[in-house]
């Protein structure tokens, strides 16, 4: 099928705008590219799926990618995704590579996009094709396997994580059953208003863009430093030239599918999947020392991670329904608006919505790579962006699209700003942002899965293990992914003894 | 044992099975991770001196609670006095509690930002987009 058959005009232009706009806000500290897809999402509801896909792919792979400019140049990660990228980065920016350390970050970056969209193509639609035959045990085990994996990744307290995720999919219960139309655990005076529950929408962008807000306002909205850059000192050996690539073909090869890969984890995010290529590419390099001071080799492998996340993330969500990050999450709603649902069926029964966002993504990598490859000197200057004329704009545009999202309804915007307020909170209190929010995206499913296996099984609970050899497969896995964190917490736990002694 | 491992259904009762399920382990969660908490307290000693800081250091508390009565009064007027009003507001207010100080140039950047923003939402979203605003 051609390409130009799928996509309209307008789609491969809100694409190219997306990318634009996502590099913009992904390289202002503090915003990040599940902050840029929560606010334009609202947009979408007018316009076709294809072309809404084409603007959230653009600002998804735009939003990952400009988080690079501030953590090269500033030490400042633009996304928690850039996180290792500021090692090497910023010790190139100081000995005056600047320019060149972006341009190998941009150059990773598209190799990763790429490595992992191939991966995501062949993928995907095997894994859709084994999970359509799954029956509600198997779906809901492969939920409770999801949240086991967020919580185990979340370093040090695996209980939090999994309190976290409950207690999102315990507000996710919030409203009426659609089994037996009864509602349940709505607070008194609010029936009106929670029939539904919370919807999806304004719960994101309250906890993801309105809880940043607060706490950047909390922290006194200090400004970048005004520091000068030199972008580039005048000697040959500052210089970008692709030949930097040439030993650097196995490390690149291995962050992007170690990006990937991690990606595909439920509820794992990008800082996860940089951080596991940045220790990787240390424990394989020639000369481990010198990571961190400067070594375009780190660099590469924070940033082919980073965007082979992408890729991963888009497998689960698109094969299974379980968004693999906070973003994909986001993504979720995107999909709901247009009254499409996502699940094993989707690839099949959408063909040409699962060309388009692998096209999407093709010329989101593409056009990333040229504006950010050629202009970079411009893109450079965002990270001196004002907060305090970004802050407001992002306030409003939050305000809005929660009050459009059901057309107009008041109570969303409360919603948000609950949502905002507790998206301050929890990091405070210890939990999790993440594990919340995909307890709560897959509390009402799980639920479903629950009581229709059940129902099936009159209320026998060994069902769950007696299912088949998937329900028994998918039990290692959680019991696998359980055992890998008391252990993981544990080895943590005696290394920082052994460093406090 | 096979007693055990069969919960009685009832129509009526379906909505109630899972939330109570969840509502229990979370309890469960909760107790354990409360006693971890004190035995670690009670092993290093410090049970009774409670220092957990909810806010950071030095932080600003004009700019968090400014903005948090901010939204809640924008939220509260949209209705009543309609989108562009409150936005400009709004806007205006903010912009000037982040920049912080209310010289001639601060006044002049808040009203521009106000007003910029509003009109570009209003008509991109309202009018190009047809999506329903207060």
């Amino acid at each position: 099928m051609s390409i130009f058959e799928i996509l309209t005009p307008l789609s491969v232009l809100l694409c190219f705008l997306g990318v634009f706009i996502g590099i913009v806000m992904g390289a202002i500290p503090g915003m990040t590219a599940t902050m840029a897809i929560a606010i334009f999402l609202p947009l979408t509801y007018a316009l076709d799926m294809i072309d809404s896909i084409g603007l959230l792919i653009g600002l998804y792979v735009g939003g990952i990618s400009g988080g690079l400019v501030p953590a090269v140049l500033l030490n400042i990660p633009g996304t928690p995704s850039s996180l290792c990228t500021t090692f090497d980065g910023y010790p190139m920016t100081k000995k005056g590579e600047g320019e060149k350390a972006l341009k190998v970050g941009i150059t990773a970056s598209i190799i990763g996009g790429f490595f992992s969209l191939t991966i995501l193509y062949f993928f995907a639609p095997v894994l859709a094709s084994v999970a359509i035959d799954f029956s509600s045990v198997e779906k809901f085990l492969i939920i409770v396997f999801a949240l086991t994996v967020i919580a185990s990744i979340s370093k040090g307290s695996l209980l939090g994580g999994i309190f976290s995720g409950l207690l999102g999919m315990f507000i996710s219960l919030i409203g009426t059953f659609t089994d037996n139309n009864e509602m349940r655990l709505v607070p008194p005076g609010l029936e009106d208003q929670l029939v539904y529950g919370f919807s999806l929408l304004p719960v994101l962008i309250g906890l993801f863009a309105i809880g940043q807000i607060l706490q950047e306002s909390e922290e006194g909205m200090k400004a970048a430093s005004h520091q000068k850059i030199d972008l580039q000192k005048g000697n040959k050996n500052t210089q970008f030239s692709f030949k930097l690539f040439k030993n650097q073909k196995i490390n690149v090869i291995r962050s992007s599918i170690i990006g990937t890969f991690v990606g595909m984890l439920p509820g794992v995010g990008g800082s996860a999947a940089s951080i596991t290529a940045y220790s990787q590419t240390k424990n394989f390099s020639k000369n481990p020392e010198k990571l961190g001071t400067g070594e375009p080799e780190g660099l590469v492998s924070s940033e082919s991670a980073n965007n082979g996340l992408i890729g991963g993330a888009l497998i689960p969500l698109l094969s299974l329904g379980i968004p693999g990050d906070s973003t994909t999450a986001i993504l979720i709603g995107a999909f709901l608006l247009q009254g499409i649902e996502i699940g094993p069926l989707f690839i099949t029964s959408n063909q040409d919505l699962w060309s388009g966002i692998v096209f999407s993504l093709v010329i989101a990598n593409i056009v990333m790579f040229i504006l950010m490859f050629f202009s970079i000197k411009y893109f450079a200057k965002i990270v001196f962006i004002p907060k305090y004329l970004i802050f407001p704009i992002i306030v409003v545009a939050c305000v809005v699209g929660s009050y459009a999202i059901n057309n107009g309804v008041m109570f969303d915007v409360w919603t948000l700003l609950l949502f905002g307020l507790l998206g301050y909170i929890f990091p405070k209190i210890g939990v999790q942002i993440p594990s919340f929010l995909i307890g709560f995206i897959l509390g009402t499913e799980a639920e479903k899965y629950f009581v229709d296996s059940l129902k099936g099984s009159s209320g026998d609970l060994t069902i769950f293990f007696t299912k088949g050899p998937i329900a028994l497969v998918l039990w290692i896995l959680i019991i696998g992914s359980v055992t890998y964190a008391i252990i993981d917490s544990r080895r943590t736990k005696k290394a920082a003894e052994q460093n406090a002694s | 044992m096979s007693d055990l491992l069969t919960i009685e259904l009832s129509y009526n009762n379906y909505h109630l099975l899972f939330p109570r399920i969840i509502i229990s382990i979370l309890l469960i969660l909760g107790m354990v991770l409360l006693i971890t908490n004190i035995i670690k307290r009670v092993k290093n000693g410090n049970l009774s001196t409670f220092n957990f800081k909810f806010f950071v250091d030095n932080f600003d508390k004009v700019k968090l609670f400014g903005t948090a009565v901010l939204l809640v009064v924008y939220a509260s007027t949209l209705e009543i006095i309609g989108f562009i009003p409150a936005s400009v507001i709004f806007m205006f207010l903010v912009t000037l509690l982040y920049i912080g100080n209310i010289r001639k140039r601060t006044i002049m950047i808040s009203i521009s930002n106000s007003l910029a923003t509003t009109i570009i939402v209003w008509y991109v979203f309202g009018q190009l987009f047809d999506i329903t605003l207060p």
